[in-house]
Order: structure tokens, then C-alpha cells, then sequence
């Protein structure tokens, strides 16, 4: 779905996706920091592969597409990691076309972008059950708010939005659901093991939540490694 | 470290789960004359076949030949009356469009010819002129080819389905671009890290 083929869409809509996801991919280049670089293309190459795993959906089969996720670990550099993996995806396996590139870009930068700007406001509440709902929902968000947007973009190409929305909203609702928990699981983890890793201030200092709970993490390593230490003395 | 490992297994995992089963998602249009009638089929490169799609079947001139829509199935049936190129343009209707190609040349010569080219000659009744092979050679020349054009439609059904294959190759490919650009991006940022220390110190000064 978010990979259009070459020759559906017209020419203005064309044209403004191309100039909107150079503009995005240009200002996530310029906040790319060397820090962010392996994260980045971790979840560029994540992407990249996740097209390929596929779910049956009635007919036809949809895939994961992630960009929920994405979206939450890299904020405004997830534009040209999707710009990337899209390529790559056009280039190797002719999922989507290349003038269109643009637009599927777009369609799923946008939706990626509005997730990052909801969870960092929720990571202000410091409530790590509130802030695992939202990856929640941004998973969900992430493919829903694409669905509509590549329904948007066959409309004012002179398709029936309607019925282009039914077909493209519909057949991801699994999908949908799939994503989210993943999304969900993925952040619980990371949460859980590096709440660093969702921080997207590479420049600045670490966040307050994230330092707190980074100390109690830390506080249970250095308790494991006494317990180590003194089990090395015993043994000397 | 963790984070990159579970990304890490995951991708792995993709990747074998995607070099077992997994082809592009698209849709995907195939057809074959066999005598004067086009058979084909819509289907969407992993997953089923395409039902209920538009089908637009347009001669070399660009004229409206057929509007047709797929069955259950995902097929679709047509009788060619003219001997000329056709389009066969598919739309799923979700963005999902393909098209396919039969050559006049795949189509009997026993069809008319398409109106613009060379004054419409039937070829049967030039061939007739010329006295050299009779009206049953012809009826046999064309038993051939529609016996041969059913025997190699399974052939080329393979070949579309082995040109839609991703193979491991791709992925791997991939997989080394985006870690060629993220070289590339660090190499590029080298700036950045040079000159990040100095700005850090500035702020503890300050």
C-alpha cells in the first residue's frame, strides 16, 4: 500500500511529494548527529526488511511497515531513513516506483513525524505505563494515518477517495494491530534496558526520566557486580 | 547494546523469514494468447489473485478494445478481433496498477489487421494471391501455434513468477547500501564530532 507504483498518481501531486521529502530529508540531515548515525541506519535497514514480512489478508497480503516505530526512536532523521529504505526497496525488490518516491515518503514520514511529536510529550508524564500506551497507539497511528494518506493522494489524483480509503484502510486494520504491539513491545523493552535509546536530543543532555531510571539500572549493576566481586573473593 | 542486538536478531530474522517466502507486494498482471482469445489473471505478487479489479484492454492506436473486470478467480477472458499490440492495464483500485503487453505477433494471422496499417490487407487473401500454401496448410500452420502457445503458457506463467522472486542477494545488497551510507554519513559528520568537544567544554566553562 504505501508503495505506489510509477504512472497512478498525477503530475501536481507528484511534484509536491518529491519537493516536501527533500525538504524533510534535507532538515533531517542537517539534525543528524554522528551519534545518531548507527541507530539510524539500524532502523533504515529495519525497515528496509520489514516490507518483506507479509500477512494474508483475505485476497491480497499486507506488510509491516514500521514507520510508527521509527518515527518514536529517530524524530525528524526517520525522513531519510524511509527515503533510504524506500529506495533500496524500489531499486531491489520493485516495491514502488521512482518518481514517486516522493510521495510514498511523505505518506509515510508525515504519520511517522506526528507519532515522535505525541511521544515525546508523553514522556514528559514520567509514567512508563502511559508512555508504552502511546508507542502503542503510535504503531497504530503510524500505518492508519498512512493508509489515509496514500487514500488522499489516489484521490487528488482523480481516484475515488472513498472507495481508494475502504480498500487502503480496511485491508491494513490487521496490520494496524500487529504494528502496534510491536511498537508497544519494542519501547517496553528498550524502556526497560536503555531508556536512552529513546531520547532524540542527541546534542543535549540526557532527559531527567531517563537519568533517574538510567540510576536505578545502574544502581542494580553495581549491586550485581559487589555480589560478583565478593564471589571472586571467596574464590581467592 | 541491547537495543542494536534485538534490532539485530530481528533484521536476521526478516531476512531469512523474507529469503523463504516473501516476494514484492504488488500487483502483478499475466496473459497469453492462445489463437485469437487473451487469457489472463491479476494477483498481487505475494498473496492471492486480484478480485473484482478493472481491466482495460486497449489496441495500439489507443482505442478502448475491452472494459472488463476480474472474477473470483482473478481472471479475465478476451476475444481479440483485430491483430495489433494490446495494453492490458489492471487496477486493484488501492493504488495497487499493472500492465502487460501481447504483441500483434502472438495473435493469429487469420485476424484483420488494425485499420491504419497498410490499407487493411487480410493477410489469408495476399497469401491466397500468391497460390503457395493452400487454405489447409494455413489451418494446420494455426493448430500449431495454438498448441504451441498452450504448451509454453505454463513456461512463461513460471518465468513471471521467477522475475518477481527476491532473492537473498537483494536483500543483502541492501543491507550493505545502508551500511555503505551510514560510513558515508559519519565520514561526513566528521565535522560535527570535531567540533563538538570544543563547544561542550565552552558550556562548562560558561
Amino acid at each position: 500500500m504505501a508503495h505506489i507504483p510509477d504512472g497512478v498518481l498525477s503530475w501536481p501531486v507528484l511534484a509536491s511529494g518529491i519537493v516536501t521529502s527533500l525538504a524533510g530529508c534535507a532538515y533531517g540531515l542537517k539534525k543528524l548527529e554522528p551519534m545518531a548515525i548507527p541507530r539510524t541506519a539500524v532502523l533504515s535497514a529495519s525497515f528496509f526488511v520489514a516490507a518483506l514480512v507479509h500477512f494474508p489478508v483475505g485476497p491480497t497480503s499486507v506488510h509491516l511497515m514500521l514507520n510508527g516505530l521509527i518515527g518514536l526512536l529517530l524524530g525528524w532523521v526517520a525522513v531519510p531513513a524511509i527515503m533510504i529504505g524506500l529506495l533500496l526497496q524500489a531499486l531491489l525488490f520493485g516495491f514502488g516506483g521512482m518518481i514517486v518516491l516522493g510521495v510514498n515518503t511523505f505518506n509515510l514520514a508525515l504519520p511517522a513525524l506526528l507519532c515522535h511529536g505525541l511521544f515525546q510529550l508523553s514522556r514528559k508524564s514520567h509514567n512508563h505505563k502511559l508512555i508504552i500506551l502511546t508507542a502503542g497507539i503510535c504503531g497504530f497511528l503510524g500505518v492508519s494515518l498512512t493508509a489515509v494518506l496514500v487514500a488522499l493522494s489516489l484521490a487528488l489524483s482523480g481516484k475515488e477517495f472513498i472507495s481508494a480509503a475502504q480498500l487502503v484502510v480496511f485491508a491494513h486494520l490487521p496490520i494496524m494491530v500487529i504494528e502496534s504491539v510491536f511498537t508497544a513491545s519494542a519501547i517496553a523493552l528498550l524502556l526497560r534496558v536503555k531508556p536512552a535509546a529513546l531520547d532524540t536530543n542527541w546534542s543535549e543532555e540526557p532527559n531527567h526520566d531517563d537519568a533517574e531510571s538510567q540510576n536505578e539500572t545502574g544502581a542494580q549493576f553495581t549491586a550485581d557486580s559487589r555480589a560478583i566481586e565478593s564471589k571472586v573473593y571467596v574464590r581467592a | 547494546m541491547s537495543e542494536r542486538k534485538a534490532l539485530a536478531l530481528f533484521i536476521l530474522l526478516c531476512a531469512l523469514f523474507g529469503a523463504s517466502s516473501a516476494k514484492a507486494h504488488k500487483l502483478k498482471t499475466f496473459a497469453t494468447a492462445i489463437g485469437a482469445e487473451i487469457s489472463g489473471y491479476a494477483y498481487f505478487a505475494p498473496g492471492g489473485r486480484a478480485q473484482n479489479a478493472q481491466v482495460l484492454i486497449t489496441r495500439e492506436d489507443g482505442s478502448l478494445a475491452a472494459h472488463l473486470q476480474t472474477n473470483d478467480q482473478g481472471e479475465f477472458s478476451y476475444l481479440a478481433d483485430q491483430r495489433t499490440r494490446l495494453t492490458i492495464h489492471v487496477d486493484a483500485g488501492d493504488g495497487h496498477e499493472a500492465d502487460t503487453h501481447i504483441a500483434a505477433a502472438d495473435l493469429p494471422s487469420t485476424l484483420p489487421l488494425a485499420n491504419n496499417s497498410s490499407a487493411a490487407s487480410r493477410p489469408i487473401e495476399s497469401l491466397k494471391g500468391t497460390d503457395s500454401p493452400t487454405a489447409s496448410s494455413l489451418d494446420l500452420q494455426q493448430q500449431i501455434e495454438t498448441a504451441l502457445a498452450r504448451q509454453l503458457r505454463p513456461l512463461r506463467e513460471q518465468l513471471d513468477a521467477w522475475q518477481e522472486q527476491i532473492w537473498l542477494h537483494d536483500i543483502l545488497g541492501g543491507l550493505g547500501y545502508i551500511i555503505g551510507l551510514a560510513g558515508l554519513a559519519y565520514g561526513l559528520t566528521n565535522n560535527k564530532r570535531s567540533t563538538k568537544p570544543n563547544s561542550s567544554t565552552k558550556r562548562t566553562k560558561a
